[in-house]
């Protein structure tokens, strides 16, 4: 039976399974809302991946869980942190990377990569929300669109209106009193890219600036964040084909390894 | 869909071998916090000491608490949430130190008698003693001054940034010692101030420090056969115990006890220590368990770190027959708070990797204290270029809970421990 290989990335807003290939293929991929039960999400999405390959569950050599949940997937054959997770998925696909920043829903990283596709160093975010998607989403709450939506203001601002990036609280507040006051949500958007793209370079700036940069994550999905993102740290960065799925794709080579 | 593979389970696969000495401190402390209340029921004069100002009281025979030690005291027996909730009802902002939000919810329980354990509370002082050793020290004792109205009198410890400045400020906290806070001491308690009493508490303190500094030894075996936690919890005997006879019969059992392990070839960490790792910053008085129990699902051991240099560590520089000059110049000395720049921080740091075996550093940095944390990300950057050992930055409290979230510290724990196994298996 050839060997097949899966990760779980139970993050705390989405859980992403990655099934692969002896070859390291992607066999299949699933993401959903993690809700409030982190096991519950992580099978669900374990059986959907596997559904859409057509395989069964005995027929995963080795599972490798990662992301907040990921002690809570008790059927994983080991668990092992983002961070290495995110590493080794952005390493594979891109072999010349130095750095990647992976926005989460509840951390953000910026982790250094060596040689072989491990983390040689890493920051993250302190105990605040800002600068996640957790901090995107209720952002896009108070301007009363969908991430997309906000996205695509963003191109079209015209003004310069600045949002702190202290904490999640305080900048939806200051995002209604924008509003209030008449702000374009063109102009309030383009500001809350802007407000992150500050905390990640806060970030980057601890470890400095190493190119090639990779961002990964949900939040890479979105093109005013990249555009806020690529203008701050002055860089073009690289976006794998499914960023949010890097996570799970890092711990099912993992699991690969593990394997060999 | 039931998963039809079989459950991991997470065995404990270690744990640590816990020293006997240690169970001596628990009863001791005990006693210290109950005579406080004790001493205050019989009528006496007690103290509290914003900063290390206590052996002048103690000289003078006066019951005095130290706010650190009451802090890490309140910490471990779990009865810091309420004070610190009583603190934010007065409306004390979050930002503030923890420690001092502590002791304002102290006051606000005195005032308003909450009803909070006997065994962490204090009693209301007949003086305050405040020295600055942080910046928030002198404002602390302001603001005890302003809700109780006792006695209170503030010095100044000035930072150093360089060397050569050390001598002029210990002069200088020399003078303000003699010159303000002992004549007000002398005029509260209407008598010459006791330097003889001094001479011996510091003569038992140096017997005892000198013995711990053997114990510290005992770190650059591999295995180590005691923990950093082990000597967080032995601060006490050399600071606000020092003076007592038993402190020097505690280091001499801990060191025979520590000696006995390397005979029988025991180390700190059961079955075998797989990691040794550098731990800056406070010791988290009220997060030891959760962080413990992290470390050791490794089979990490805590070795060293610079915080627990903050005591007394130069027992050759202590002349009881000098005593002001002694308790000032140790606190100017080696390690103190009074150099905690990273320029003071990396030599010692950079010494203990080679010396210690360490395998990787843990910053720990509170969010309402950041007198250890100056520079943290650079001092991992220096060490990892020379060394290549990884370091993590855990942000957290000294005792807050709010501050604290144990899985935010599990990842970035699991991360480093990720890193290190990496590197020695690369290494291997």
């Amino acid at each position: 039976m050839p060997e097949i290989y899966a990760g779980i990335d139970v993050g705390s807003l989405c859980t992403k399974v990655v099934i692969l290939d002896a070859g390291r293929n992607v066999l299949s991929s699933h993401i959903l809302r993690s809700g409030g039960h982190y096991q519950g999400a992580a099978e669900a999405a374990f059986s959907g991946a596997l559904e859409s390959a057509g395989l069964r569950i005995k027929e995963i050599s080795f599972l490798v869980s990662t992301g907040y949940g990921r002690a809570r997937v008790t059927f994983s054959d080991t668990h092992v942190t983002e961070i290495t997770c995110h590493a080794r998925g952005a390493k594979h696909l891109f072999p010349h990377v130095h750095t990647v920043i992976d926005i989460g829903g509840q951390d953000s990283k910026v982790i250094y990569v060596n040689d072989e596709g491990r983390p040689k160093n890493f920051v993250m975010n302190d105990k605040c929300a800002a600068g996640t998607g957790r901090f995107l989403e209720v952002m896009a709450g108070a301007l009363e669109v969908s991430l997309q939506e906000m996205a695509e203001l963003s191109f079209h601002a015209q003004g310069e209106s600045e949002v702190s990036n202290m904490c999640t609280v305080f900048a939806e507040s200051e995002v209604i009193s924008l509003l209030a006051q008449g702000t374009e949500k063109a102009d309030i958007a383009a500001a809350i890219f802007r407000s992150i793209a500050r905390r990640i370079t806060g970030l980057v700036g601890k470890l400095g600036l190493k190119e090639p940069v990779v961002m990964t994550g949900g939040v890479a999905k979105n093109p005013g964040m990249v555009r806020a993102l690529e203008e701050k740290l002055r860089t073009t960065l690289l976006i794998p084909p499914e960023p949010q799925i890097m996570g799970a794709y890092g711990a099912a080579l993992i699991a690969a390894e593990q394997s060999d | 869909m039931e998963m039809e593979r079989e459950k991991r389970e997470e065995k404990p696969k270690y744990k640590f071998n816990r020293l006997e000495t240690l169970k001596l401190i628990g009863p001791w402390v005990d006693a210290h916090w109950d005579g406080l209340r004790v001493a205050k029921k019989e009528g006496k004069k007690v103290a509290w000491s914003m900063g290390p100002l206590f052996p002048i009281a103690y000289a003078m025979d006066i019951p005095c608490h130290f706010h650190a030690g009451y802090a890490a005291y309140c910490g471990g027996r779990k009865g810091v949430p309420p004070l610190l909730e009583a603190a934010e009802a007065e409306g004390h902002i979050l930002d503030a130190c923890s420690y001092h939000r502590l002791h304002m919810g102290v006051i606000s329980a005195i005032e308003k008698k909450l009803p909070i354990r006997e065994e962490v509370m204090l009693p209301t002082p007949d003086i305050v003693l405040s020295a600055r050793l942080c910046t928030e020290h002198t404002h602390q004792s302001d603001a005890i001054y302003r809700h109780l109205k006792v006695p209170t009198i503030a010095i100044d410890i000035i930072p150093a940034h360089r060397e050569s400045d050390f001598k002029m400020l210990e002069n200088y906290t020399k003078r303000q010692l003699t010159e303000v806070a002992i004549p007000f001491l002398e005029d509260f308690c209407g008598r010459k101030f006791d330097y003889d009493r001094l001479s011996e508490l510091l003569a038992v303190l140096k017997k005892a420090s000198e013995i711990r500094n053997e114990c510290w030894k005992f770190f650059e075996l591999v295995p180590s056969p005691w923990t950093l936690w082990d000597w967080g919890v032995s601060i006490a005997p050399v600071f606000y115990l020092m003076g007592q006879p038993k402190t020097v019969d505690y280091f001499q059992q801990l060191k025979a006890e520590l000696q006995q392990r390397v005979d029988q070839g025991i180390g700190a960490v059961h079955p075998q220590e797989n990691f040794r790792v550098y731990w800056d910053g406070w010791v988290p008085w009220s997060f030891l368990g959760p962080i413990s129990r992290k470390l050791l699902s490794f089979g990490a051991n805590p070795i060293v770190g610079k915080y627990p240099w903050e005591f007394f560590p130069h027992p050759e520089g202590i002349d009881p027959n000098r005593p002001i000059d002694s308790i000032v110049e140790q606190w100017y000395s080696y390690m103190m708070s009074t150099r905690s720049s990273p320029e003071f921080a990396l030599p010692f740091i950079e010494e203990s990797v080679e010396k210690y075996h360490l395998d990787g550093m843990i910053m720990f940095a509170s969010r309402t204290c950041r007198l250890w944390n100056l520079g943290e990300q650079d001092i991992i950057d220096e060490i990892e270029r020379k060394y290549g050992i990884p370091g993590v930055v855990l942000e957290a409290d000294m005792i807050d809970p709010k501050f604290f979230s144990e899985g935010q510290i599990d990842t970035r724990l699991q991360a480093l421990f990720e890193m290190m196994e990496a590197r020695k298996r690369r290494r291997r």
